[in-house]
């Protein structure tokens, strides 16, 4: 019997596709490592990768953070990694090289309800890791197998299922966020490139909606609320059908990429100014020693940087956990003024005058077409420099016009006190500063109004005569447009 | 080697009939029952369709493992019979399968007027919302509770994104919208697919038999973003319904003073 051609195709194409059916799927997939920033790149070579000595700003990064494959759970990092730290109260032994670890937290803290895995962080043990065969949540008691003796002690460190968490969140982000994110967190992943407004560089650790103070970072309420219902009118989907435990994960990753990011960046401004390429070349010219120059940057790094890089994580560590307080929230004080025609005509008053000159960038018709979106903006980053292109610009140096409130779109959430934490503290980042001096129940009447515009017949329509002197609000100011470039 | 083609064409009728003897029991032609009315009818057009294509699949395949397995046993010297350029073979082969197919367009009429035209939707049917889809997610809006939904955007309208509500046990009517692209509402357990069209405000009728809870899909390729636009759609009684629209109305006008705070659990 001789199979035919076409029987014989059909028999490798099967085959073929089985082949890719087992080769396909590896963990290979999720291979990647984190970008350093500019700003480091732009350090002198010593600075950037360390000396004989001392360490560089990488080595100091990548100690404390990791990297993908093999991420870091900087104790001092306000940041859920998941599990419990516990300590080792005494060891039993069992027959057939069975062990039961007794472990203990602290007072106030609770013992995980399942445990897979113990990872030693102190004494002989330290650095490796053991699998629990058995767990009991009340007693705290871990039965292992282990052939060899172990050289744990009474009173060592080990982290019951640690860092669960931050890996969970890991290969989430990896999923569902690092196409437009980045792997780093840098708002660069592949699909970033196609996308107006571009995905958010969380390096900064700034985050424009937030419902906390101007002066506060971004509380984890918020980043939820984002990762849930998404951002209508930039490319940021809903993420609602994730589970609750899939969203802390998520949120928590976000979280250890900002302050990764932001610790980055801090120890490159410690050195930038003295030690970068740029101001080396200058010293140089300025006729200063080559040898003089690098004994100077290992001393700066053996002294200065060595003790801000424990200093920094501190200041951001208290600076995140405030976030999460009510300190930081925003609470108007007032109600929300009941939204009346009146009350609407005041806010398009507020919005109009010279005080708070909203106007100026919105519009008088509050269609983000304000005399600010034609002027050319100077460049913060280029001394004296000015855009090329007209219009308001944001810290990550894009293009970033005011809203256009006619649309009734609004990315922070429709939510009054969204809008009025949008006002009270500003858009992080933006051009959008704060108005928190402004009265709370003037804050609520611009809300009125702001909520009003996508429904007004005519703008400025609200059916009743103005309270103020049209000579009192602001004028329009004239802009003068460079010649174009 | 000559009874082995007519083994294979007997082969695979009888795998065709094993299938369709054992596949409702396990549950390989749906996902679940149909869990709306018109997805019953649905359904029974699918059955109908079935029985007919399965029927001439198998008659034919037998006849031809048949015509196979006489040529392979048959004597050498027996002389062929030879049918080619028979009017009469042609004309029944042709009359007999336009008969099915018309057969079949007018059994399914009264189902898609009922599905698609608008002056045949249930009488009593009410708007509950307006579906935007946009890449990569749905954005729902319902009217504010004792208003009427409109094409237009109201002052006081809910607004949510990837769950929508519906009463169960009456006909609803949803407004279909996209923000961007083509995408395709279809949710499989309700046997609801239309396409969403830029520019077009497209009502889509179903009524929910069971409370639980539902997939929406995108089922129209709208871009790199498809396959994770997905929603879920929260059949429950008129009553939770209800409850659920006025805790939307007040998470939406939180103004988030302290009392508020409390009461929400923010």
């Amino acid at each position: 019997m001789s199979l035919t051609p076409s029987l014989k195709l059909l028999t490798l194409a099967g085959l073929l596709s089985l082949v890719t059916a087992i080769s396909g799927c590896t963990d290979s997939a999720f291979e990647s490592s984190f970008v350093y920033s500019q700003g480091t790149l732009s350090l002198m070579r010593e600075a950037r990768d360390g000396t004989k000595e001392n360490l560089g700003v990488k080595r100091l990064l990548d100690d404390r953070f990791g990297n993908p494959q093999h991420l870091k759970a900087w104790g001092e990092m306000p940041i859920d990694f998941g599990g419990a730290l516990t300590t080792v109260v005494e060891i039993k032994e069992l027959p057939r090289g069975r062990k039961v670890i007794k472990l203990t937290v602290e007072e106030g803290q609770t013992l995980p309800a399942k445990a897979a895995n113990l990872k030693f962080v102190t004494g002989g043990f330290a650095g490796a890791g053991l699998h629990v065969d058995e767990w009991n949540s009340e007693t705290g008691e871990a039965t292992v197998t282990a052939s060899e003796s172990l050289t744990i002690s009474a009173s060592d460190i080990c982290a019951v299922d640690g860092g669960t968490v931050l890996t969970a969140g890991r290969m989430l982000y990896m999923r569902h966020c690092s196409h437009c994110h980045g792997t780093s967190g840098d708002g660069n992943g592949p699909t970033a490139r196609y996308m107006t407004p571009k995905p958010r560089d969380y390096r900064n650790g700034v985050f424009k909606f937030k419902s906390t103070n101007d002066m506060s970072k971004v509380s984890r309420n918020d980043l939820s609320r984002i990762v849930k219902y998404g951002i209508p009118g930039t490319y940021m989907p809903s993420f609602l059908l994730l589970k609750d435990e899939d969203h802390h994960a998520i949120i928590e990753y976000v979280r250890f990429l900002a302050l990764r990011g932001e610790y980055e960046r801090k120890l490159v401004a410690e050195l930038s100014s003295d030690f970068s390429e740029k101001a080396y070349k200058s010293r140089i010219n300025a006729s200063e020693k080559k040898e003089d120059i690098q004994k100077e940057l290992e001393e700066f790094l053996a002294g200065d940087l060595k003790q801000s890089a424990k200093t920094l994580g501190a200041d951001l560590a208290e600076i995140w956990a405030a976030a999460d307080t009510e300190e930081a929230a925003i609470v108007p004080s007032v109600a929300r003024e009941p939204d009346t025609p009146v009350s609407r005509r005041r806010g398009r008053e507020l919005f109009l005058s010279k005080t708070l000159n909203c106007a100026d960038c919105h519009g008088i018709d509050g269609a983000g077409n304000g005399p600010q979106t034609i002027a050319f903006a100077k460049n913060p980053l280029k001394a004296d420099e000015l855009y090329n292109e007209p219009g308001l610009h944001d810290d990550w140096d894009n293009l970033n016009q005011p809203r256009n409130l006619q649309l009734g779109m609004y990315r922070g959430g429709r939510r009054p006190i969204d809008l009025f934490s949008r006002i009270y503290g500003g858009i992080k980042g933006s051009a959008m500063p704060s108005f928190k001096t402004t009265p709370h129940e003037d804050i609520w009447h611009i809300v009125n109004y702001v909520l009003s515009i996508p429904f007004e017949t005519d703008p400025g329509a609200t059916g009743i005569a103005p309270s103020v002197a049209p000579e009192s609000l602001v004028a329009p100011a004239a802009v003068t447009v460079p010649a174009a470039n | 080697m000559k009874k082995f083609w007519a083994l294979f064409f007997f082969f695979w009728p009888t795998v065709a009939i094993i299938v369709c003897v054992i596949a409702p029991s396990r549950g390989w032609w749906f996902p679940g029952a149909p869990m709306s009315r018109t997805g019953i009818q649905i359904d029974g057009l699918f059955y109908l369709i079935l029985i007919i294509v399965t029927v001439t699949f198998v008659a034919t395949q037998y006849v031809l493992g048949y015509a196979l397995w006489r040529g392979a046993t048959k004597d050498p010297g027996e002389k062929a019979f030879f049918s080619h350029g028979s009017h009469k073979l042609e004309i029944i082969w042709t009359i007999v399968p336009s008969f099915i197919l018309v057969f079949i367009s007018l059994s399914q009429l009264d189902v898609l007027a009922e599905i698609r035209v608008i002056s045949k939707f249930p009488e009593k049917s009410t708007k509950v919302a307006e579906v935007k889809a946009r890449q990569f997610e749905w954005r729902i809006r319902y009217p504010k509770i004792g208003t009427e939904l409109t094409t237009e955007e109201n002052p006081g309208d809910l607004y949510f994104v990837n769950e929508l509500h519906v009463p169960t046990g009456k006909p609803v009517i949803i407004n279909l919208r996209t923000q961007d692209v083509q995408h395709a509402f279809f949710s499989p357990q309700l046997r609801v697919k239309q396409d969403a069209v830029p520019g077009l405000v497209i009502p889509i009728w179903f009524d929910v038999l069971e409370v639980g809870t539902y997939d929406l899909v995108c089922a129209e390729l709208c871009g790199w973003g498809h396959y994770k636009m997905k929603a879920r759609i929260v059949a429950q009684s008129q009553s939770s319904v209800d409850k659920y629209l006025t805790q939307l109305t007040a998470d939406q006008n939180a103004d988030g003073t302290k009392s508020e705070a409390v009461k929400s659990g923010e």
